[in-house]
């Protein structure tokens, strides 16, 4: 088998004229945590539903668990478990009534993996969907796309809505149950911090595109921020500026990919002693998606509203 | 078997990485006698469970105490806190502390504290984890 559980390639989408996906490329070690990152509206849920084969990619190809989803799309949901954004389930239906209708789908439906499920995600059997809670719906959506042994689960913001309590106890789910059994797990969200302590790797999507993929930890050690204490000066010739802001006497450039030598180069530019930041999760996600690489512009837009209405559901 | 639980906290608007918060976070317990020598660490799984944190993280964090000879592992057994002093070389200690105490005259000087107060508070603080290590020895 391949040492990859998802492999992007070149992926384009549109609907109608709107090009919601511009060449997307990307790759998910097999038995990894992936924290798939984006504003609303960046083509998240868009690359989901061309990995399960709910939509024909216009160019570009994607395999899933060495599947095409564009020729045998059944082939790969029988493969994956799924949590849609805010998945709607009959509300109607006991609890363990989807449940048995759910598993008629999958010949290798495994009833006593429910049975402990049910039991250690604390899940009313007899009780009905639209009575529970938003933190039980995620959990019953998540035991929902486990039933069947998959190797890979993509769960599509599993914890919008969720209060911080709610959320940090289904990561713990993620993490004792998934990963434990080397399942692959390909998570979305626009919360980076969220992601921070769960994901192996990420990556940034903004407008259709990667933007950045890293181990978590080297995306945190590899930005930096520099505050100059000059603004004049050119910074043309420095690579993997991310941002530079220029006040009338100070300045402040972040940069990816920092070693010494990036470092030595700042150091010469600002010709006097620098200060070095490092910087948040949020900052560096801002950095990528909303980054002003060198575009001359006197007032900082970072204002701290950077996720807009996206910050209601945090 | 003892579980115990091990108080860390994760901040997450933090820009120190999660792997490096927690182990500096055993390493202050471990100074100050909270987390004690031959003690039993929880095991890689029981502990991401407790933090909500990917394993391997948790992995990174023991590998690395264990380089730095703070913790050990007895195979079969478990992960322990280490018997001993390190073995960092001295200059590798000299430039950790220089690092922290670096950002503290930054905060020094730009709360107005002079450098003879900076002096004594580190004393007190230095005496005060000393005394503490010391009582829980003696609690032993």
């Amino acid at each position: 088998m391949s040492e990859w559980a998802i492999e992007i390639e070149n992926l384009h989408f549109s609907y109608g004229r709107n090009e919601i996906l511009r060449g997307v490329n990307m790759k998910v070690p097999v038995g990894s945590i992936f924290g798939f990152l984006g504003r609303n509206g960046a083509g998240k849920t868009t690359t989901i539903k061309t990995l399960l084969g709910l939509l024909t990619p216009s160019a570009g190809s994607c395999r899933v668990l060495g599947i095409y989803p564009a020729v045998d799309p059944l082939a790969v949901r029988s493969k994956i478990g799924y949590m849609a954004e805010d998945q709607q389930m009959y509300g109607w239906m006991k609890v363990q009534e989807i449940i048995r209708w759910v598993g008629s789908f999958y010949p290798s439906w495994d009833d006593k993996l429910i049975a402990g499920l049910l039991d250690l995600l604390e899940l009313p059997r007899e009780g009905k969907v639209k009575t529970l809670s938003k933190g039980q719906n995620s959990r019953l959506a998540l035991l929902l796309s486990l039933g069947h042994h998959p190797r890979l689960v993509i769960l599509d913001d599993p914890t919008l809505g969720l209060d911080p309590i709610a959320r940090k106890e289904f990561l713990r789910y993620v993490i004792g149950l998934l990963q434990r059994d080397g399942v692959t797990v390909f998570f979305s969200s626009h919360l980076l911090y969220e992601i921070e302590p769960v994901a192996d790797r990420v990556a940034i999507l903004d407008h259709g595109q990667i933007v950045k993929s890293a181990s978590t930890d080297e995306l945190r050690e590899s930005v930096r921020r520099f505050i100059i204490p000059k603004s004049d000066f050119n910074a043309d010739h420095l690579t993997g500026l991310l941002d530079l802001t220029r006040d009338s006497d100070s300045a402040s450039l972040t940069v990816e990919n920092c070693d010494e030598k990036k470092r030595a180069q700042i150091v010469q530019l600002a010709g006097q002693p620098i200060h070095e930041q490092g910087l948040n999760l949020d900052e560096i996600f801002e950095a990528y998606v909303i980054g002003n690489r060198g575009v001359e512009k006197k007032i900082h837009f970072h204002n701290g509203h950077v996720y807009g209405e996206e910050q209601a559901h945090a | 078997m003892e579980v115990f639980v091990i108080y860390i906290r994760i901040e997450s608007s933090s820009a120190v990485p999660i792997y490096r918060q927690i182990a500096d976070q055993i390493k202050y317990q471990i100074a100050l006698g909270t987390l004690r020598v031959k003690q039993k660490m929880p095991s890689v799984r029981e502990l991401a469970h407790q933090l909500a944190v990917n394993q391997n993280t948790i992995l990174k964090v023991y590998n690395q105490l264990c380089q730095e000879k703070i913790l050990q592992v007895d195979r079969g057994t478990g992960t322990f806190v280490a018997v001993g002093q390190q073995t960092i070389p001295i200059s590798q200690r000299r430039q950790i502390v220089t690092k922290i105490l670096g950002e503290a005259a930054v905060q020094a000087i730009h709360l107005g504290v002079e450098i003879r107060e900076v002096h004594d508070l580190l004393d007190r603080e230095y005496q005060s984890i000393k005394q503490q290590q010391l009582r829980s020895k003696q609690d032993e």
